[in-house]
Parts: C-alpha cells; sequence; structure tokens
C-alpha cells in the first residue's frame, strides 16, 4: 500500500523569490486562494494560520520550514475537526528551471484513514492552478462553486467559505 | 498491492472545445509537448504516435475513445530500449466545464508494478500540462528543460 499523501507538481513561469512571496503573503493568497488568507510570522515554531474566506474558522498549525526562497512547511490542523485535531503536513519546495519554477507541493503525515486526505486532494489543483495563473496573468481562477454553495464540491483547502 | 496509477488535475481558463483542439491538433501539440507532435486521424482503433521534429517516432498506441469536447483515451509507450519489457498504457483525459473554466483530469493507468515508464510519465505529465496550461491562458508556453524531469537512467 502507497503512503497516504498528496504530491502536487506545477511549473510556473516566475521566479522562486515571487513563488514564495505568493505563498506566504496574506494580501497575495487571498487572491488566489479563493479568500482564504495565510497568516504568520514565519518564525520556526510560530503558529501559522489559514483563515478562510466569510468563515470564522481557520485551519491552524505551526511553521516547521521557512527556507526562502526555496522550502517552506507547515502544520495543518483541518478547520472543522474533521482530522480529530491531528495535524498533518504540507511543504512547498521551488527549484528554478531556466526562466520558470517548478513548484512540489506535499502534503502527508495524514492519519489512517483521515477523510482530511481525500478533501484537500481536491482543493490544491484548483488553489495551485489559480496560483500559477494570478502569477503568470495577474488573473485568478474562480470556479462557480465559490459562488454556490449548494453545489459545492467538498474542499478543504480553502474551496468552503 | 495497488497497480501504479498517475492522476493529474489542472484548472485552465478556457473552453472545452478549445481544449480538445489543443489535446489532438498535432501543429498545436508541437508548440507545449517538449516539441512532440501527436499523430493520429482520432478515430477509434486508429493508431496514435508522438513524433519528434526530426520525424522519428519516439511513443505509439492507439485511440481508445473519442468523445469530444468531453472524454479522450488513448494508449501508448515509449519505443526506447530503456521500456523495451513495457506495454501500452491507457491515458484518459476528462474535460469538464466549470464556468470559465475547465477542469482537466488526466488518469494515466494499466502500468506493471515497479513499471519505469510509469515513473517517466509521472514526471512528464506535470510539465506539459503546465506549459499547456500557460498557451491557453497567457498565448506562451513554457519551455521547460527536458534535463529538469530528473529522468532517472
Amino acid at each position: 500500500m502507497s503512503k497516504p499523501e498528496f504530491v502536487y507538481t506545477i511549473y510556473i513561469a516566475s521566479t522562486p523569490e515571487k513563488i514564495f512571496e505568493a505563498l506566504t503573503d496574506a494580501k497575495m493568497s487571498e487572491r488566489y486562494w479563493h479568500g482564504a488568507s495565510v497568516i504568520s510570522d514565519w518564525k520556526i515554531g510560530s503558529p501559522f494560520a489559514l483563515r478562510l474566506a466569510r468563515h470564522d474558522k481557520e485551519v491552524t498549525g505551526e511553521v516547521l520550514e521557512y527556507d526562502p526562497p526555496r522550502r517552506l512547511s507547515y502544520s495543518f490542523r483541518a478547520h472543522d475537526g474533521s482530522d480529530g485535531g491531528k495535524p498533518s503536513r504540507v511543504t512547498f519546495e521551488l527549484e528554478r528551471q531556466r526562466d520558470q519554477v517548478r513548484l512540489t507541493m506535499v502534503h502527508d503525515r495524514f492519519e489512517p484513514g483521515s477523510v482530511v486526505l481525500e478533501k484537500v486532494s481536491m482543493g490544491w489543483p484548483l488553489i495551485l492552478s489559480s496560483l500559477k495563473s494570478y502569477i503568470e496573468c495577474g488573473k485568478v481562477l474562480y470556479a462557480p462553486w465559490y459562488e454556490n454553495q449548494a453545489a459545492s464540491p467538498k474542499l478543504a483547502v480553502g474551496g468552503e467559505r | 498491492m495497488s497497480k501504479p496509477e498517475f492522476v493529474y488535475t489542472t484548472y485552465i481558463e478556457t473552453t472545452p472545445e478549445k481544449l480538445w483542439h489543443a489535446l489532438t491538433d498535432g501543429d498545436f501539440t508541437e508548440r507545449y509537448w517538449f516539441g512532440a507532435r501527436l499523430r493520429s486521424d482520432w478515430k477509434v482503433g486508429s493508431s496514435f504516435e508522438m513524433v519528434r521534429s526530426d520525424g522519428t517516432v519516439s511513443d505509439a498506441g492507439k485511440i481508445i475513445e473519442v468523445d469530444p469536447p468531453r472524454r479522450l483515451a488513448y494508449t501508448f509507450v515509449n519505443l526506447s530500449d530503456k521500456y523495451k519489457n513495457e506495454f501500452p498504457a491507457l491515458a484518459t483525459f476528462v474535460l469538464e466545464p466549470y464556468g470559465k473554466l475547465v477542469k482537466l483530469t488526466l488518469t494515466h493507468e494499466g502500468f506493471a508494478e515497479g513499471s519505469k515508464f510509469y515513473s517517466g510519465i509521472s514526471k512528464g505529465w506535470p510539465a506539459i500540462l503546465s506549459s499547456l496550461k500557460s498557451l491557453l491562458e497567457t498565448g506562451r508556453p513554457l519551455e521547460i528543460p527536458y534535463e529538469a524531469l530528473k529522468f532517472e537512467g
């Protein structure tokens, strides 16, 4: 059986510095993360929060790695308690490739039988596709379900609001 | 033990028709697919080939499903010696419109356990589909250095 983890790789025409900034800046994240913002002072061990739009709730965690512009990692406790308060881990790795960056995101350390893995596996492709569009052309991607909660697939990563 | 399967989802601001064209038009594919050109008449049962810029065929298989602009499936395997014991695996593209976006889901399956080809395509697809997304949204593909994929062997 394979390890319970979600891995996503995407190439973005940009620099590691710009992408690292987008991953750690509250205002920028709000744009491509559909109103959700990342909040932290980004010191190792400091609290991390992903404040979901139109929600009092937030994903919480701690900063595990902060190595600009190459690696960023934080622990991730689901906003709705669906992980029983046991955090998983999110890690971003940025590698410059000529005039682009390869961004690899790994979401791992799930408890056995976690329902969070399934939800984030649906959420991350949209968030990271939106990040790429935001950085490359200044546009963000809006999926209609952001406007229509009733039709919403269950997305844990900023998809719910 | 589960068989290796590669699944990749991306969201592109385009229409299913434009994305379908991008996936099946030889001239268009050449712009974002590491210079490879897809060659087929896109009829079920027909041959499917990836053609390098020098005219040689790198990968070959056949067309399994054609339902424009929603579903496209074909098999292929790389023809180099490195993969000589491998069989063509099935790549299925599903295009779903969501407002101004199209959700593109690629599932590549049917690999033997320990398949080297699986390892190769797992590195190739994110690059190809990232380049496709850029080309459709910005008009410019990504010129991803092939060596950046860190293929083993």
